[in-house]
């Protein structure tokens, strides 16, 4: 019951705060887009198209709003819960907190469970609906796309997990934020297509291996990416190392921010 | 019963990032707290008051020392299902209602859904906010956020209550209420830890004492032990005649304090009987005996004093 309050009090100070709005207004405003794109005159002729071109054309469609829930997610994940852990270590609120008869890991593994049934949530009315509109609309029912509800929400935990130990070690939201987009959008994508372009200007070992080393260490987001539009294509996963190696991200900063938190005086 | 024992108690604190020197918040601090009192702890700023509750609370490690809540160790959060807690300058989540932080606190404290349904009411009217639990609390006053956090820190119906600085922000007709729910709670045989700067308060609520200075006990004992001044004792009386001021004087020792007043340093009520005695003997009207006390304010700046 004491960790169901500690979620369920995530979810309500991301209503009250407008991130579960904000995102909902969002996700409406594109399922709308989506509603009056596939009504055109010129998509409703595609109805009369062969069965694998309309499965070309809803896996395009799907695929789309792969990328727009990322976006969306990554934005609203740095921006709307970078302040949860911040806020929860504010002097009054954390001294009554931590009177109460509940761990200090319980608190944290609330949090993080809240964030992420907050995102999953948000992803189940966003993709949901749209694969609703698409399905019916082509008569193409691909449920493998709601496959990316979950990896979402699990490259979702993985960012989720950088942003709690900043703001455990700092307690600063904004940190939080710069540190994630300087990741999430130059260092992962560039050590993720290293063999394209870091390895052409570093050529030695020594820099290889450190290239690779970072690679590894670090979360994947396009390549986790890639996965999903793997799975949502039908097509074979030609190596889940993204997968697990973002796992043990997770689980790394997860671990040192209880670790952390607990050894704290507040 | 012993619900609050520590023995040796120390803390220390890292400096600042480029002072290495460690800041000493307790110093070897031994007390306990019996099971009924209502116990105040008093220190001017910076003396350890709120490290010490922090520490019972499992909010600051100790660096040294044992630390035991009903004749447990707090490494065990268990206890603190029999805790209540009422910080300093406390926040609430401002996005509630009243009704709903109380909701939200009582179940982080263990209770059912059912319990803290059922005692919400009854607590929001014990701290007169009944008519605003449908209110955000963004929109409280200082004092009404008072009055929620003391019902917030008895939600859980607790054995053990803190409340640091529980009257701050209050109406003086507000603190008068706060004293009485603190000595409506003592009647029910709760255990209460006041910290306050308010040494009035201290002294109209609290039956035991600790003044702490620089991280250490420098007094612990009731109001009476702490404010009384030894033993003298102030006889007030009708016209003193000459000759019973003599005897007073030769036989007693007696201190002249005015005309008609005097002052015997005795700790015998026999002593008290016979110069009684005397006075009666020699037809002069009592109007009053008094054992001299110290007001528990002069009686801190005194001790703090002396300290500093």
């Amino acid at each position: 019951m004491i960790f169901k309050t500690l979620v369920f009090g995530v979810i309500r100070e991301a209503i009250a705060k407008k991130i579960f709005i904000g995102f909902f207004a969002i996700s409406t405003l594109i399922i709308l887009g989506f509603i009056a794109f596939v009504n055109f005159d010129s998509v409703e002729g595609i109805v009369t198209m062969s069965g694998d071109e309309v499965r070309e054309l809803v896996l395009g469609f799907e695929s789309f709003t792969l990328g727009v829930s990322y976006l969306l997610l990554i934005t609203l994940c740095l921006i709307g819960v970078s302040s949860i852990i911040p806020s929860m270590l504010e002097k009054g609120n954390i001294d009554l907190l931590l009177s109460k008869p509940v761990s200090r890991s319980q608190i944290l593994l609330g949090k993080f469970v809240g964030g992420l049934l907050l995102i999953f949530v948000s992803l189940v009315y966003l993709i949901g609906t749209i694969w609703l509109i698409v399905s019916f609309k082509f008569g193409y029912w691909n449920a493998s796309f709601l496959s990316s509800i979950l990896m979402l929400t699990f490259s979702f935990a993985v960012i989720y997990s950088l942003v709690i130990f900043i703001g455990i070690t700092t307690q600063s939201s904004i940190l939080a934020i710069l540190i994630n987009i300087f990741l999430i959008f130059l260092i992962c994508p560039f050590l993720a297509s290293r063999e394209q372009v870091l390895f052409t200007f570093i050529t030695g070992d020594v820099g290889h291996f450190i290239i690779n080393f970072l690679y590894y260490i670090l979360p994947k987001p396009n390549d986790l990416q890639t996965i999903t539009g793997n799975i949502i294509k039908g097509e074979k996963v030609v190596s889940w190392q993204p997968v697990i190696t973002s796992a043990l991200f997770l689980i790394t900063f997860l671990s040192a921010s209880i670790f952390v938190f607990k050894k704290k005086d507040y | 019963m012993e619900v609050i024992s520590t023995k040796n108690l120390k803390k220390e604190y890292q400096g600042s990032r480029f002072n290495k020197e460690k800041i000493t918040a307790l110093k070897n601090f031994s007390f306990n707290v019996q099971e009924g009192d209502i116990f105040g702890l008093l220190g001017p700023n910076g003396a350890g008051k709120t490290t010490l509750v922090k520490v019972l609370l499992g909010i600051v490690y100790p660096t040294e020392g044992e630390v035991s809540i009903f004749g447990d160790s707090i490494k065990n959060e268990k206890y603190k299902t029999r805790v209540g807690y009422l910080p300093e300058n406390h926040k609430f989540p401002n996005y509630l209602t009243g009704e709903q932080v109380l909701h939200y606190f009582g179940m982080l404290s263990g209770m059912t859904k059912a319990q803290v349904q059922s005692r919400s009411d009854e607590y929001l009217k014990i701290v007169d906010m009944e008519k605003w639990k449908k209110t955000k609390i963004k929109k409280y006053s200082k004092g009404m956020m008072q009055r929620l956090g003391i019902a917030q820190a008895m939600i859980n119906e607790p054995d053990l209550i803190f409340l640091d600085e529980p009257t701050d922000g209050v109406d003086p007709i507000g603190r008068k209420e706060i004293r009485d729910i603190l000595i409506g709670l003592k009647e029910k045989g709760k255990t209460i830890f006041l910290n306050s700067h308010l040494l009035s308060e201290i002294e109209l609520v609290c039956n035991r004492v600790a003044i702490l200075n620089k991280g250490e006990l420098i007094k612990e004992g009731t109001i009476d032990e702490i404010t009384s001044t030894g033993n003298q004792h102030t006889f007030s009386t009708s016209d003193l005649s000459d000759a019973v001021i003599n005897i007073l004087l030769s036989q007693h020792f007696a201190t002249l304090h005015g005309k008609n007043e005097f002052l015997v340093n005795t700790e015998s009520p026999e002593v008290l009987n016979s110069i009684i005695d005397i006075l009666r003997k020699n037809n002069v009207n009592i109007l009053s005996l008094t054992k001299e006390k110290n007001s528990l304010e002069n009686m801190f700046i005194n001790l703090i004093g002396q300290q500093n």
